[in-house]
């Protein structure tokens, strides 16, 4: 027993040492799940407070920035206005002998708009921290999108806050597709450059174009068909290859991200159910 | 009673500069200065090991649970808190019973630098080679480590020459 306790002493730190770092571990592991508590990131509530006080610092400077985009915004949705204003004038008249026309879009997609209140580009694996939880109608699994294109997919929610896994991390492939062609591929981020991510999945048969635009396919319930993701930058394909390598450059600039918006897909639930029933 | 003070005043300011200062600043996309382990560098020499170990690790946690990266800096931070002491002996020739903070003034200028190049440079290796969880990425792990070390030394040398006067 003397021996035993001597030896405890002894090597006590070692021992200390390893179970501190066997937590880290766990911790570190823990977090690779896809459904993770919401306690000890920055869904926290302490942490998430101290980022909104940071974030409305910063968002101050902002502002003018943001003013810019709102009134280009603006400026759009006013001329779409017009647009449809002048289309809906030359139906009328067809209403009323074929009343075809004029009926009203299923609401399939709602829009819930968000601050991004933390987020990063330079690690391996990024993620975002928004403004708005489970209160507000967020759920996990949802899209998350900007002004300009894909932003990611909702991974945790508090009743406030949700992290959102941006594109900006292996852990998520966007199924997107090209406008032009109509071929889809997952998109992957390569864990170098914020501006860019990868295509490997497109046969070499496809044509392809610089600059040519890619959207998301429409194919995965979370996001609407026709989001654009980013456009060519690059592609090289070898003569053994049978895939092109593709360059991506991403329509959202993750770095001046500030406002996004989260889909809300209302027909999810039916839509997995019947898909499930199907498998069975 | 002073020192305590002193250290836990150093572990708050250091935590909100690394998370609302320096975790925003990403120099050319991936350099990312992590200064917060000058707290560790800072205990006094004869800080029990334990109680480094248990001051690494939940400095490690907090600056983890603002950025999202669970466990990964507690990883790094154990780890140079536990080669601490065998470092500092292997620069520096310090008597039996003086209990030292170290810094430019008490170690010497020479023997501090190679204190805070070995410390950072081990946390800074450790903690992109978790991050990373494996080797596919080696060269961008290794500039990574190369250019983050370096600017966490500069920042960390300067902050400590600024204070010796």
């Amino acid at each position: 027993m003397k021996n035993l306790f001597s030896f405890l002493i002894q090597y006590g730190v070692v021992f200390l040492f390893l179970f501190l770092e066997i937590i880290s571990l766990a911790l570190i592991a823990k977090n690779q799940d896809y459904h993770k508590s919401a306690f000890l990131t920055s869904s926290n509530a302490v942490v998430s407070t101290l980022y909104g006080w940071n974030n409305s610092v910063i968002e101050f400077f902002k502002l003018s920035a943001a003013n810019d985009n709102l009134s280009e915004e603006n400026t759009v949705l006013k001329n779409q206005i017009i647009n449809l204003q002048n289309k809906l004038s030359t139906l009328q008249p067809q209403v009323s002998d074929s009343g075809l026309f004029l009926i009203p879009p299923e609401m399939e997609y709602q829009f819930i708009s968000a601050k991004v209140i933390n987020s990063s580009t330079n690690k391996i694996q990024n993620y975002i921290t928004l403004n708005k939880g489970e209160a507000d109608g967020i759920k996990v699994d949802m899209g998350v999108v900007s002004d300009e294109g894909v932003v990611g997919i909702v991974k945790t929610v508090s009743s406030k806050f949700s992290v959102v896994i941006p594109i900006l991390n292996p852990k998520i492939q966007i199924s997107c597709k090209f406008k032009r062609s109509n071929y889809t591929g997952p998109l992957v981020w390569s864990g170098e450059d914020y501006r860019y991510a990868n295509l490997t999945d497109i046969a070499r048969h496809v044509q392809l174009a610089m600059g040519d635009t890619l959207i998301s396919s429409g194919l995965t319930s979370t996001f609407p068909e026709g989001v654009p993701v980013g456009i060519i930058e690059d592609f090289k394909i070898r003569p053994s290859d049978a895939y092109f390598n593709i360059k991506v450059k991403l329509a959202v600039n993750f770095r001046t991200l500030s406002h996004v918006k989260v889909i809300n897909y209302l027909n999810y639930n039916e839509q997995k159910e019947i898909e499930k029933t199907t498998e069975e | 009673m002073l020192i305590v003070l002193q250290n836990i005043f150093r572990f708050v300011l250091l935590v909100l500069f690394q998370v609302l200062v320096l975790n925003n600043i990403q120099f050319l996309g991936y350099i990312n200065p992590y200064i917060y382990i000058l707290f560790i560098l800072s205990l006094p020499y004869q800080t029990p090991r334990w109680f480094t170990l248990i001051l690494a690790f939940l400095i490690g946690l907090t600056i983890d649970t603002f950025s999202n990266t669970m466990g990964m800096h507690a990883f790094a931070s154990v780890m140079v808190a536990f080669l601490r002491t065998g470092i500092i002996k292997l620069f520096t020739a310090i008597e039996e019973g003086n209990n030292p903070i170290p810094s430019f003034h008490t170690f010497g200028v020479s023997a501090y630098i190679k204190y805070v190049v070995a410390m950072v440079v081990i946390h800074h290796a450790t903690l992109f080679i978790m991050e990373a969880f494996s080797f596919s990425n080696f060269w961008i792990m290794s500039l990574k480590i190369i250019m983050s070390s370096t600017l966490t030394i500069l920042l960390i040398l300067g902050l400590q020459s600024l204070k010796t006067k």
